[in-house]
């Protein structure tokens, strides 16, 4: 589902990633962990073509990343849902309209877009929220709700960068048990996380990063 | 479809959410539209002033006094196939002496020292509009010369000059003014729609982070743009309409010889106004949005 074979990328001549090769197998769910400055978030910004890789090269869900048109760049993101660091989420939209969004962008009938975003946010325990605006959620539930609109359009794959960083243990057991769902699914997961209580014990891959090095493989 | 009508609601809230920004870029538009609809309908009004100057305009064409009638009809033939000609009126010698007498008055007595008719006969042409052009008259007036029979052929060289000078400088004046027009409200609202694409600046990388394509995060600016300028171009010629009226009401208390002589545009061109708005808006918002790259 997921291969990097070689992969480097640069910043002013720097290397904050060398020579990463790792695949992941299509319903996997992995971890990819390491210290801040690692390289984790441009791992997954290569992965949804947020970045470019300068060596090496990336194949997602079949398509080869690196060398993407621009105007075909949409729809590789299509098949990718992403949850981010900052959530990104509108404030000038409610909840429903947030998560919506995704869906709106893939063009579906609008009665089809109200019954999968309410199925969705109930999934989540957000639907009697669905009025509210980000601005006025607690940080779990602005989580849930980028969640809510990562899973929505039913991605291949499912990537989440630091996606309980400002959580407490509670939300972010709830947050970790909605990937597990996510994942049984079918769906392929990759969360990076510097918290190793997230995959200690799981019985799932982890990938360590240090210096924007691949240093180890374990499980969980 | 289902995206059009989602960008094009998302304009529509857009719009209301700046309301006053896209207010006021309306009112520039509008007043910028109305400053070339004035100059245009000046330069109408003035065009087919000089048009209706122009209809008594003509040639004469002086014959010698031995010319035959031979001479002369092959004159008038060759009047006859000329199409810018409309109209062909022969004068004798003796008609022309008649004329001088009823409108020379009390100096009819001159003439009387003239044992023999001292005028010649002529040939007075009146040309289409049309081919008012001081080239092709001087053209056609040389080539007369040259036919047999032909004394001289005088026209107001001069007054066409002028008068020929005067609708190109208006012509130039309206182009000049509507390129900058077009420019000015292209700018206004690229400036717009800059301003609001700046704005939502981190919303629209969510939608490229979220798979949206260049049209469906560029469709709602330019709908914007073109709501923008298609108001604009309403209000300018509701404007238009309104001033023309009321400024035709007081110049004909004045001079009511002028009554229906001052014009406007016809009905089936008022829906050019906002047409023309919402090109140029259009326009101004291509360029605002730009390329986006992902």
């Amino acid at each position: 589902m997921i291969q990097l074979s070689n992969v480097s990328k640069y910043y002013d001549n720097e290397a904050v990633l060398k020579d990463i090769s790792f695949f992941v197998d299509k319903g996997d769910l992995i971890y990819i962990t390491g210290p801040s400055g690692a390289g984790k978030t441009t791992l997954l910004k290569l992965i949804y073509r947020a970045e470019r890789p300068d060596e090496g090269s990336i194949h997602v869900a079949g398509w080869d990343v690196g060398e993407l048109k621009q105007s075909t760049i949409p729809y590789l993101r299509r098949n990718i849902g992403v949850v981010f660091q900052d959530f990104k989420l509108l404030f000038n939209r409610n909840v429903f309209d947030n998560v919506a969004l995704a869906l709106r962008i893939h063009g579906l009938h609008p009665d089809e877009i109200k019954e999968t975003v309410n199925e969705v946010l109930k999934d989540i325990g957000l639907k009697h929220k669905s009025h509210e605006f980000p601005q006025h959620l607690s940080g779990g539930e602005q989580q849930r709700v980028v969640i809510a609109r990562a899973m929505v359009s039913k991605p291949t794959v499912l990537l989440a960068d630091e996606p309980t960083g400002n959580l407490d243990p509670d939300t972010a057991q709830i947050i970790i048990k909605l990937f597990k769902e996510i994942n049984a699914r079918g769906t392929t997961v990759v969360i990076a996380t510097h918290h190793s209580d997230l995959f200690n014990n799981t019985g799932r891959r982890v990938i360590h990063l240090k210096g924007g090095e691949l240093i180890k493989e374990s499980i969980g | 479809m289902r995206t059009f009508l989602y960008c094009l609601q998302t304009a529509v809230k857009n719009l209301g959410r700046e309301k006053w920004i896209n207010i006021l870029t309306v009112l520039t538009i509008a007043v910028g539209l109305m400053i070339l609809g004035a100059f245009i309908l000046i330069t109408l009004n003035l065009d087919s002033t000089i048009k209706q100057w122009s209809r008594g305009f003509g040639l004469v064409v002086y014959l010698k006094d031995d010319i035959s009638a031979n001479e002369e009809n092959l004159m008038n033939e060759f009047f006859t196939k000329d199409s810018d000609i409309i109209e062909i009126k022969y004068i004798s010698k003796d008609i022309a002496l008649k004329e001088l007498q009823q409108t020379s008055g009390p100096m009819n007595s001159i003439l009387e020292g003239f044992k023999e008719n001292p005028l010649p006969a002529s040939f007075e042409l009146k040309l289409k509009v049309e081919a008012l052009d001081p080239i092709r008259i001087k053209l056609k007036a040389s080539r007369i010369r040259q036919l047999s029979g032909v004394d001289d052929v005088q026209y107001g060289e001069k007054w066409l000059s002028s008068l020929n000078t005067m609708t190109k400088g208006m012509k130039i004046i309206t182009a000049v003014l509507g390129s900058i027009i077009f420019v000015a409200v292209a700018f206004a609202t690229y400036s717009t729609i800059k301003i609001l694409f700046y704005r939502r600046t981190e919303e629209i990388e969510t939608l490229k982070l979220l798979g949206a394509t260049r049209s469906f995060i560029r469709l709602p600016f330019l709908l914007e743009g073109i709501f923008v300028g298609t108001c604009g171009g309403i209000i300018s010629i509701s404007g238009l309409l309104a001033v023309y009226y009321f400024t035709t009401s007081k110049i004909i208390d004045f001079m009511p010889s002028l009554k229906g002589m001052i014009m406007f545009f016809p009905p089936e061109m008022y829906p050019v106004a906002p047409l023309a708005g919402a090109v140029m808006s259009l326009v101004g918002s291509f360029l605002a949005v730009g390329k986006i790259r992902y």
